[in-house]
């Protein structure tokens, strides 16, 4: 469940008390994903082609350059993007926490064995350079055998073509006086890539739900054979 | 460097706050719970796709926007008008899921056409028309845009071989590219055969249900009225069914027999509901649509809507966030009917109000105080003569009254038909990633 920072309840009521007219544009509360059913067994169904993935180049976590491209194809990917400074607790934690999970999961699959990685994208380069989104993966890159690349940009605008590939809107609050504040909005998603850097499937917070996600990555292994 | 100076110096001081646009758990009227954005407070603004009348203004479908905030000067007003530069039977359309783009469409020409209502929602634009369904898919008449993540689900009415009532869903991603299509069903599942119409669909994401309704044909739904009515042979292609499809695989996993051909559908979606709800425009029936303890599920017909040896026919219904009111409007006595749906299995109409000579859409916003009408159903289908009222009708509600709150005349205004109806809000104090760092 989204709690509502109170450094955001007192902006929005500034905004509200300044805007006059404005509209109450609610993002609406968030809420963990129910899953009242049992997934389709893997291989049963087949994952739409969405859309291909667009090459970018962006920043690894040692400061080299890295190509998107690498980074979305030789492997069934998931990427989802974050920032190191996410506290929301249905936000970036809550997305890291399943891939974490997940990842798991997939380690202890032998037929996933290697075909498998994980990709979190920071969504402020500014913040986020590589000594910080490197400090961030330590918890979440502890098996070396298992590929989970945390990436940024050198500067936003490398950053907005591939936010405008993937269709990842992003916001930044301003305070009354038109200052940027550090509350972004945007919508948790996940992209789940197939070896061929072809978007597979899209999860945003209601789609969310591990067994299923397991289950979508399975399909993808079965179906490269 | 003036980018990256600028944005450590306004990201960098206070404390880290991420908020994200949550999926919902319920609907202004009857969004996908995909959707971001939902609007919880008073809506500034209300889209209307609206058909072109020959000789009405320039006579092409249009989107009118509509200021729908009573602390604005405007409110009440049209405040801008996108043509589309033809006449298509513009019906339905649905927001993206992250609500910036309005898809809407044409029964007639088969176009969709994209809408940014993100950037100024005051003044939308056309950005994109896609032409593309009937050759991707051979469906004609793209009714029903879902949101789906990073795509939209698009239900048809009819296709291009016939023109009857056989058709599809297709997806296309946010771009406007085709992505898949899937085929109503005509086969026999649980012993009920499909008629492979469609209609609505809406998606309950925690039971990976996707439900389909059904109507009927290009060769009906452009047929004059007065004229289909007395032509029994045309009155058997109406659709009989709903569909329980698997959402992951896209396949079909019951048919329901709903005769009467079932409509709009609204799911209950806050947790603990196992049900869905329609209305019959034929027979003038609420149906449940919900699941046994087998985990199967059943239709059943559950309250009368008016009187339906008169056939009242039906039309739009909008479910409260609560899931215990039901909004029902029945086009030919143009009556505005609210049903007690706390118990599903015995909805209890408590209040009806005659709100126009002929009344389809209703739309309510998140917290029920305001239900906004618009007076369109089909370009073939609406009344004649006097009777031919084209409005959109704003009315508060106190639980037991429609008080009217404005009125728009679109046929004085020289708009055309009103028809589907999408609210927008201004956007709070945000910026884009680039332009804040630039401030």
């Amino acid at each position: 469940m989204l709690l509502m920072p109170r450094a955001v309840l007192v902006l929005l009521g500034l905004v509200g008390i300044a805007g006059g007219a404005a509209a109450t544009d609610d993002p609406g509360k968030a809420t963990a994903p129910r899953t009242e059913f049992v997934p389709p067994a893997p291989g049963s169904y087949t994952l739409q082609r969405i859309q291909r993935v667009r090459d970018a180049v962006l920043l690894d976590s040692t400061g080299r350059t890295v190509k998107l491209s690498a980074l979305t194809q030789g492997k069934i990917t998931l990427l989802t993007f974050f920032y190191t400074y996410c506290v929301d607790p249905l936000g970036c934690p809550f997305a890291h926490t399943t891939l974490a999970a997940l990842r798991d999961r997939v380690r202890h699959d032998h037929t996933l064995n290697g075909r498998v990685r994980f990709v979190s994208v920071s969504l402020d380069p500014t913040h986020d350079d590589p000594a910080a989104i490197a400090s961030y993966a330590r918890e979440f890159t502890i098996d070396p055998k298992f590929e989970w690349r945390f990436v940024t940009a050198r500067r936003v605008t490398d950053l907005l073509p591939v936010l405008d590939d993937f269709g990842q809107d992003v916001s930044v609050e301003l305070d009354e006086n038109g200052h940027a504040t550090r509350t972004v909005h945007h919508m948790l998603k996940m992209f789940l890539i197939d070896a061929h850097g072809e978007v597979r499937e899209i999860y945003t917070l209601s789609f969310i739900q591990p067994r299923m996600m397991f289950n979508d990555i399975k399909t993808l292994a079965l179906e490269a054979g | 460097m003036r980018i990256r100076r600028r944005l450590t110096l306004s990201l960098g001081i206070a404390a880290a706050i991420c908020v994200f646009a949550a999926a919902t758990q319920a609907d202004e009227t009857c969004n996908s719970p995909y959707m971001s954005g939902l609007i919880k407070g008073q809506e500034d603004f209300v889209h209307v796709w609206t058909l072109g009348v020959p000789g009405m203004g320039d006579g092409s479908d249009k989107l009118v926007t509509v200021d729908a905030n009573p602390a604005s000067k405007n409110y009440g007003k049209v405040i801008d008008k996108v043509s589309v530069g033809g006449r298509g039977e513009a019906h339905h359309m649905g927001f993206t899921d992250d609500r910036k783009y309005l898809w809407a469409g044409g029964l007639d020409d088969s176009k969709i056409y994209v809408f940014d209502v993100g950037t100024n929602p005051a003044h939308p634009k056309l950005v994109k028309t896609i032409g593309s369904l009937t050759a991707k898919t051979g469906y004609v008449g793209p009714h029903t845009f879902y949101a789906l993540p990073g795509r939209m689900l698009v239900g048809s009415l009819s296709n291009s071989a016939d023109k009857g009532g056989t058709t599809g869903m297709a997806v296309y991603n946010n771009k406007g590219e085709f992505v898949a299509k899937y085929d109503l069903p005509t086969s026999t599942i649980g012993h009920v055969k499909g008629d492979g119409y469609g209609y609505d669909i809406a998606v309950n994401p925690a039971k990976n249900a996707l439900l389909t309704s059904s109507f009927t044909g290009w060769n009906n739904y452009m047929r004059d009225l007065g004229e289909l009515i007395k032509d029994p042979e045309a009155m058997k292609h109406f659709g009989n069914t709903m569909v329980m499809w698997n959402l992951k695989t896209m396949q079909p996993q019951q048919i329901l027999a709903v005769p009467g051909a079932p409509l709009e559908i609204r799911w209950a979606l806050p947790a603990g509901h196992d049900w869905a709800i329609t209305a019959t425009a034929l027979t003038s029936q609420l149906w449940l649509i919900k699941r046994d303890a087998q985990g199967h599920w059943a239709a059943k017909d559950v309250a009368a809507i008016g009187d339906p040896a008169k056939v009242p026919l039906p039309v739009d219904i909008s479910i409260t966030a609560d899931a215990k009111g039901l909004w029902v409007n029945t086009f030919m006595d143009g009556t505005t009917h609210y049903f007690d749906i706390s118990d599903p299995e015995h909805p209890k109409e408590t209040y009806s109000k005659h709100t126009g000579a002929q009344v389809n859409m209703v739309s309510q916003s998140w917290d029920g105080k305001r239900v906004y009408l618009t007076s369109s159903l089909l370009s073939k289908w609406d009344k004649k003569g006097k009777d031919n009222e084209q409005f959109l009708r704003a009315f508060h509600w106190n639980g037991h009254e429609l008080t009217p709150a404005f009125e728009i005349d679109f046929a004085k205004e020289q708009l055309g038909r009103p028809h589907h109806m999408k609210f927008s809000a201004n956007p709070t104090r945000m910026a884009s990633l680039v332009s804040a760092s630039l401030r």
